[in-house]
């Protein structure tokens, strides 16, 4: 392995970005995200930072149902992320579409239809454990020798 | 003012705060046992009554299901030898909110899940149910297919479905005189078929279910 990516591997397991976005949650889920944030589960200590900006994202969480604005935004956003970059769904309304998903509702679930979603983190919502641990267990697979494995 | 100087110079340039600034973590986080998360099976033995699945409030949360109980992630337990086929409740994580609704509800104690039984047994509470049929006569074709399908009519009219003119005015709901007409709410069981059954999403069952404090026997 070479040195440059020893280095990059280094660098990548102590600054993971992550941004969310919500297509069309409760807002359930996006508060236990905000509540890793607080000292009580202080994911900057792991290396992890928040962002609202994809550009500077390397992980995308995503929380919601897919409603019908979203159909065409979030492959957009998903472009936006630059490589390597993986992305999450936070809770059951990805996954499943959980509550939501009923007859004559319009929502389209699950994300993955949309997007290629890595890892899945059920809950309603997760607790913040779950998706630090999700982030954490996810972060060095993807990002660990990325361009050895490219080649 | 010097004093407060120095006083933050020793406080802040020890070797003990420095360390502690640039490398402390928080405890590693576990889920406290009180957590109430995914309901597990107790061992207890299930009757197949579908309470659970009839309050779970998402759309395929929990299903009764004849299962080996090693197959559906749960803890075998030695009541029952290992591996002989059962019902069981499936709890299927990706659906289910973890609300304890079914654990709450279920007559037997089949289900676990954080404290919830315990404190169902400290406050003493419980659910009722009951159910209301709304049947949109608009879209109505008066097929009867739900009727047919009803459960409920098929333990009090076994003829309905070879096509037999109802003999039975018992019977949950009937298409007479060009109408289909609800007879007895109070026998549904919501259990949903005839929604399914129903080719025009015509027939709406609507649960209404109560939680209600039971007052203490001694009183
Ligand atoms: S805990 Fe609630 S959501 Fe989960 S299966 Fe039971 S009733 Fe359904
Ligand atoms: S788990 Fe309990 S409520 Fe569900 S079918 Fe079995 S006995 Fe009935
Ligand atoms: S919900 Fe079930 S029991 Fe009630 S009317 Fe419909 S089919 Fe019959
Ligand atoms: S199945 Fe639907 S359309 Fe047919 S009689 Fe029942 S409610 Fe009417």
């Amino acid at each position: 392995m070479s040195l440059l990516q020893q280095i990059k591997n280094k660098v990548r397991s102590k600054s993971i970005h992550v941004t969310f976005v919500d297509v069309g949650s409760c807002n359930g889920c996006d508060i236990e995200v905000l509540a890793c944030l607080a000292p009580r589960y202080d994911i900057e200590q792991y290396g992890i930072y928040v962002h609202n900006n994809p550009r500077e994202a390397d992980i995308l969480l995503v929380m919601g149902v897919m409603t019908p604005q979203w159909e065409d935004k979030l492959r957009i956003l998903w472009n936006k992320i630059p490589d390597p970059k993986v992305a999450i769904a936070v809770g059951n309304c990805p996954i499943s579409g959980c509550v939501f998903n009923r007859r004559e509702s319009y929502v389209d679930p699950p994300v993955s239809k949309h997007i290629p979603i890595a890892a899945e983190v059920p809950g309603c919502p997760p607790r913040p454990t779950e998706i630090l641990n999700a982030i954490l267990s996810l972060a060095p697979v993807v990002f660990r020798d990325y361009e050895e494995k490219m080649k | 003012m010097n004093l407060s100087v120095i006083w933050y110079l020793r406080e802040f340039l020890s070797f003990e705060w420095v360390h502690k600034f640039l490398f402390v973590k928080t405890a590693p986080l576990t889920t406290p046992p009180y957590f109430r998360d995914y309901p597990l099976l107790t061992g207890k033995e299930c009757t197949h009554c579908l309470a659970c699945m009839m309050i779970c409030p998402v759309p395929g949360g929990i299903e009764v299901l004849m299962t080996r109980e090693d197959a559906c992630h749960l803890p075998v337990t030695q009541s029952r030898p290992p591996g002989s086929d059962t019902w069981n409740p499936v709890i299927y994580p990706g659906h289910c909110i973890r609300c304890g609704l079914c654990v709450e509800v279920c007559p037997e104690g089949v289900l676990m899940s954080g404290r919830v039984i315990e404190f169902q047994f400290i406050d003493n509470t419980a659910f009722t149910s009951t159910f209301q049929l709304e049947v949109d006569h608009t879209l109505c074709m008066r097929c009867g297919n739900c009727s047919i399908a009803c459960p409920v009519n098929k333990e009090v009219d076994p003829a309905l479905g070879g096509g037999a003119p109802p003999s039975s005015m018992e019977s949950v709901m009937l298409v007479t005189g060009g109408e289909l007409k609800i007879l007895n709410e109070d026998k549904c069981t919501g259990c949903k078929t005839c929604e399914t059954a129903c080719p025009n999403m015509a027939i709406r069952v609507v649960r209404q279910v109560e939680g209600i404090h039971q007052e203490d026997e001694e009183e």
